[in-house]
Order: structure tokens, then C-alpha cells, then sequence
């Protein structure tokens, strides 16, 4: 019998997205991202006591914190928050100001870091799938230094050896400023762009995943370490800070989940919430 | 004084065939959700509109969903932790709906553009991305002072913004209620701005975030932003944008227009 492992995927992430984080540092968080809320708060009750969030919600800037949420999403940010800027000048000044370190969720990432969240297939007219849009991507990647990937679901059709679209800019020759990303975190390991000419590479292995098995999932060839070091496991007192203190409601988990699953998960949340709220 | 109240009927028919229909709010928080509603329910709903909003989500989708829009300009279309924006994501691959990419950085300075008089602002974003591909009107300009590459973002605004605020007074002055999103550059951009109101006062106190001058109309729509949120009035309705989910994936988008009037 195999045993139960001692924590989730959605935790192994957000610990990793946490060891990231350097105290003192301005961090962004985009739209629907709690897998990378998470991380940020678990470093700020560990090792970060001095992280400053920009939300895009409430476009804020905030030293305190709150438990995660879904409907209540705003207060959290709002009720936090130093200052609050409206979204013309958080995207014309704070952003170019800061320069944030934040962590992106690309549809489509190459293996040099550029990336895209436009749209999948077919052409840009006739789209295979259209996805959201590029938000605030194609403004900060050109010049911010401290641009990081997470790919919740770790497959081919998002690690592809040529784009359809580039909204995400990473390491190419002819950008003026800036870096392309430094850090990628999947659900099967994480990786740098220590590369040549910035190539992606694979740093460690999740445990319980094989090299073949993400190889098989990655639409390049990756460059490997040797030997092959695993990732760390998150600790009991990260796990407990997630569980307990950061987000008892599980809302992490929407980023892991698909479907049918989602949306009961959901429910879930959002029932938890009226009932703490009514 | 101007008294700028106007009941609901007397404000739809602001909105044109062909209008630029700029919408307050972002996603699912603060959205002129009962002015979408009752701008589709008319007999003869305006046609061809161009959407002009910062991040869309669910009001917009319904405007989608019921043919009113021919183009999209939007940095990010969808319901966040809800999924994919249903009606959206269904048009985007056809020939019904062109879609102007835009960005958080190009819509934000066009904004500051218009607001301005001027006809673009420089920035650094985009530059070595793909969006000038798909927007081949955005020009790149050389700093003059420092020899930089820059985006000349072109300036923006719509003929008509429609704004749900947490309360306004007799003369258009309103409050947001603590998440702005763009609605005080909206505002100000917008040939006519609509506004409609949880709650109307007889004079709101300064500080007020939009002032009545750039304000057209002021409309009594009590829960107008649901299922989205108004904060701090009420939380977004997270089981209703489920449900609007479900049924837009069952095919079910006119039933569910009409079931929630």
C-alpha cells in the first residue's frame, strides 16, 4: 500500500512560491491567482515580515493581511491597504514604479520564458480557444527584473516549444530592459532559465515524479541537473499557517482543480462564506 | 442646481446603434449589471456597440451573449476564479465579435490621453511583444530626451459610460465605495456618463470620488450591481455566477436573461 502523502499539490506550490519571496520585497498579485496569494502570505508569517502586497483588486498597497476568501475577496485588499490607488494610476505609475516581483500563470510558456495568455490555436481571427486576455503582462514583462511562472497543471499544450502568441516577453536579444523570468514552478517541479540564452531548466523534481513522466508532459527538451535534487516538502508549520491561518477555506485549491470538481469546491467556499458572513 | 435624477427609461435611450458603451467596474465587483439587463429586455435593443472596459466579465458577457456588441476592447475577459466568460469565450472564435486588444497600460493611458486633450501617452509596456501585431495602430516613439523605444498609446473614450456607484446626490456627485477600478477616468472621458446609485442623497459630502460636473444622469437602482458586488453594501453572488455558468454551458443563455428579470 502506498502511503498518503502528508500535503497536497496546491500546498507543495504555494510553499515553493513562498521560499521565493525575500523579505522586504514588493510583491504583485494578478486576477484569480490564490495559489500565489497564499504563497505570499505564508512568507510573510514566516520568513517576510516586511512583504508589501499591490493587489489588483482594489489596486492597494498593503502591509497587513487577511485569510483568503472568494466573495469577500475585496475586503481583504480594500480593508488592508495603506493606500489605495484607482487602476488608471496603479497601471501607469505604481507598477513602473515598484517594479514588483510577481508570479504569472502563462497559457503558453516557451522555453526561453516567453509567454502568452491571448490565445490557443487556430489564428488570432479564428482562435481555438480565445483565452482572457493579457491583463497587465504585456505592460510589466518588457522592463520588470523579477518576473516568476506557475503552472498549477503541467502539461503540453502549456510547456510549448513555439507560441502562438507572445503577450508575456521573456529572455530574447532584443529587449531594451528588464529580465526575462527567473523562476517557473509547476505541479511536477520547478525550474530557472540558467540556460543558454536563458533556456529553461529543470532545478528540482517534485517527489514522487518521474523524469520521464515530465518529460512526456513538456512540449521541449528540458535541460536536466545531475545529479537530480528533489524539492523540499513543505514543513509542518507551512502546512498548519496554510490550513489554519492563511486559508482554511481551501480557496487555493481552485487553481488545481477543473471542471465540475471547481465548481463544487466553490460551493463549498462560498456556502463556508455566507454562513461566517449572514 | 442641476437636478441630474432620471428614472431608468429616460436614460436607456442614450445608448445608440454603433456607441462606444463604456462600462464601470471590473470582473465581478461594482458592474452596471441592472443597466445591462434592462438595456437588453428593450424591444429594440442598440446594436453594433463597441465595449470599452477595463477588465470584463460578467455584465459584459451578457451583452455579448444577446448580440448587442460587435467589438471588444478589454484587457482581460472572463470570471476569474468562476472560469472562462461563457458567451465570450463561444464568440471570440467566430466573425461575430472583432476583438482591439488591449492592456491594463493601454487602456490606463489612453484614459489619462483623453483626459488630457492629447492624442497619446508613451510607456514602456508592450514593447518586443506580439501586440503590435494585432494592433497595428498603436505606433512606437523615440524618447527625445533619452533615445528610448516607447508605445505611443492612443488616447481612448466612448460616447457613453455607464457607472454603478455606492451612493450619489441630486447633482451627480458619487462615491465608490473604496475599490475605484478606472470609473473616475471613465467618468471624465465619456461624452454622456450615466450613473445609477444604490442610494440616492440629497447632498453627499466632500470628499465625493466622481464630481456631478462630468455626470449626464443620476438613476435609483437599488442591488443594480448584483450578482456582482457592491462594496461594502453586499458580496458578489458567487452561487448566481455559478449558475450563469451552468446554463450558459447547457446552451441555455436566453432562458437564463430571461429567468432572472
Amino acid at each position: 500500500m502506498k502511503k498518503e502523502p502528508a500535503y497536497t499539490i496546491d500546498e507543495l506550490i504555494c510553499t515553493c512560491i513562498s521560499h521565493q519571496i525575500e523579505d522586504g520585497e514588493v510583491v504583485a498579485q494578478g486576477i484569480a491567482t490564490p495559489l500565489v496569494a497564499a504563497g505570499y502570505l505564508l512568507a510573510k508569517l514566516t520568513h517576510a515580515p516586511n512583504l508589501t502586497f499591490i493587489s489588483a483588486i482594489g489596486q492597494s498597497l498593503c502591509t497587513n493581511w487577511a485569510p483568503l476568501g472568494v466573495a469577500t475577496i475585496e475586503r481583504l485588499w480594500i480593508e488592508q491597504g495603506i493606500v489605495t490607488y484607482d487602476f488608471v494610476t496603479a497601471a501607469c505609475d505604481l507598477l513602473p514604479h515598484f517594479g514588483p516581483k510577481e508570479f504569472f500563470r502563462p497559457g503558453q510558456v516557451d522555453p526561453f520564458g516567453n509567454f502568452n495568455n491571448v490565445f490557443m490555436g487556430g489564428t488570432y481571427q479564428h482562435p481555438r480557444l480565445r483565452l482572457p486576455g493579457s491583463g497587465g503582462i504585456a505592460d510589466v514583462t518588457p522592463y520588470e527584473e523579477r518576473v516568476c511562472l506557475y503552472v498549477p497543471r503541467h502539461g503540453r499544450h502549456t510547456f510549448v516549444e513555439s507560441l502562438d502568441f507572445r503577450s508575456g516577453l521573456g529572455h530574447i536579444p532584443t529587449r531594451q530592459r528588464g529580465s526575462g523570468p527567473r523562476y517557473l514552478v509547476s505541479d511536477l517541479g520547478q525550474f530557472d532559465f540558467g540556460g543558454e540564452n536563458g533556456r529553461m531548466r529543470l532545478t528540482t523534481l517534485h517527489p514522487g515524479v518521474t523524469l520521464s513522466r515530465l518529460q512526456a508532459k513538456t512540449g521541449f527538451p528540458l535541460l536536466l541537473p545531475d545529479p537530480l535534487p528533489y524539492t523540499e516538502p513543505p514543513t509542518a508549520q507551512e502546512l498548519h499557517l496554510l490550513r489554519d491561518t492563511i486559508d482554511p477555506l481551501g480557496v487555493r485549491q481552485l487553481e488545481t482543480l477543473r471542471g465540475a470538481a471547481r465548481r463544487e469546491k466553490l460551493r463549498q467556499i462560498l456556502a463556508a462564506e455566507a454562513g461566517k458572513t449572514g | 442646481m442641476i437636478e441630474k435624477v432620471r428614472p431608468l427609461t429616460a436614460v436607456l435611450p442614450h445608448i445608440q446603434n454603433g456607441h462606444t458603451l463604456g462600462l464601470g467596474g471590473m470582473t465581478l465587483y461594482r458592474r452596471p449589471a441592472a443597466f445591462v439587463r434592462a438595456l437588453i429586455q428593450q424591444k429594440h435593443p442598440p446594436q453594433n456597440l463597441t465595449l470599452l472596459t477595463f477588465t470584463a466579465g460578467f455584465a459584459s458577457d451578457l451583452l455579448i451573449g444577446a448580440g448587442l456588441v460587435s467589438t471588444v476592447r478589454t484587457c482581460y475577459f472572463g470570471l476569474e476564479s468562476f472560469g472562462l466568460a461563457p458567451m465570450f469565450t463561444q464568440k471570440a472564435s467566430t466573425d461575430e465579435i472583432t476583438i482591439i486588444e488591449e492592456s491594463e497600460a493601454s487602456i490606463a493611458n489612453g484614459l489619462r490621453a483623453s483626459m488630457a486633450g492629447i492624442g497619446f501617452l508613451p510607456s514602456r509596456a508592450w514593447q518586443g511583444t506580439d501586440l503590435f501585431s494585432v494592433r497595428p495602430d498603436v505606433q512606437t516613439v523615440i524618447d527625445p530626451y533619452s533615445g528610448e523605444r516607447l508605445t505611443a498609446f492612443p488616447a481612448i473614450s466612448c460616447d457613453v459610460a455607464v457607472i454603478h456607484v455606492l451612493q450619489a446626490d441630486r447633482l451627480g456627485n458619487c462615491r465608490l465605495g473604496g475599490n475605484p477600478t478606472v470609473d473616475e477616468a471613465l467618468a471624465m472621458v465619456a461624452d454622456t456618463t450615466l450613473i445609477t446609485a444604490e442610494e440616492i442623497v440629497e447632498r453627499l459630502d466632500a470628499p465625493v470620488d466622481i464630481p456631478g460636473q462630468v455626470v449626464t444622469a443620476v438613476t435609483h437602482l437599488p442591488n443594480g450591481a448584483w450578482p456582482t458586488s457592491c462594496y461594502p453594501r453586499y458580496p458578489l453572488d458567487g452561487e448566481e455566477i455559478l449558475r450563469y455558468v451552468e446554463m450558459c454551458g447547457n446552451g441555455r443563455f436566453d432562458e437564463y436573461v430571461k429567468r432572472e428579470t
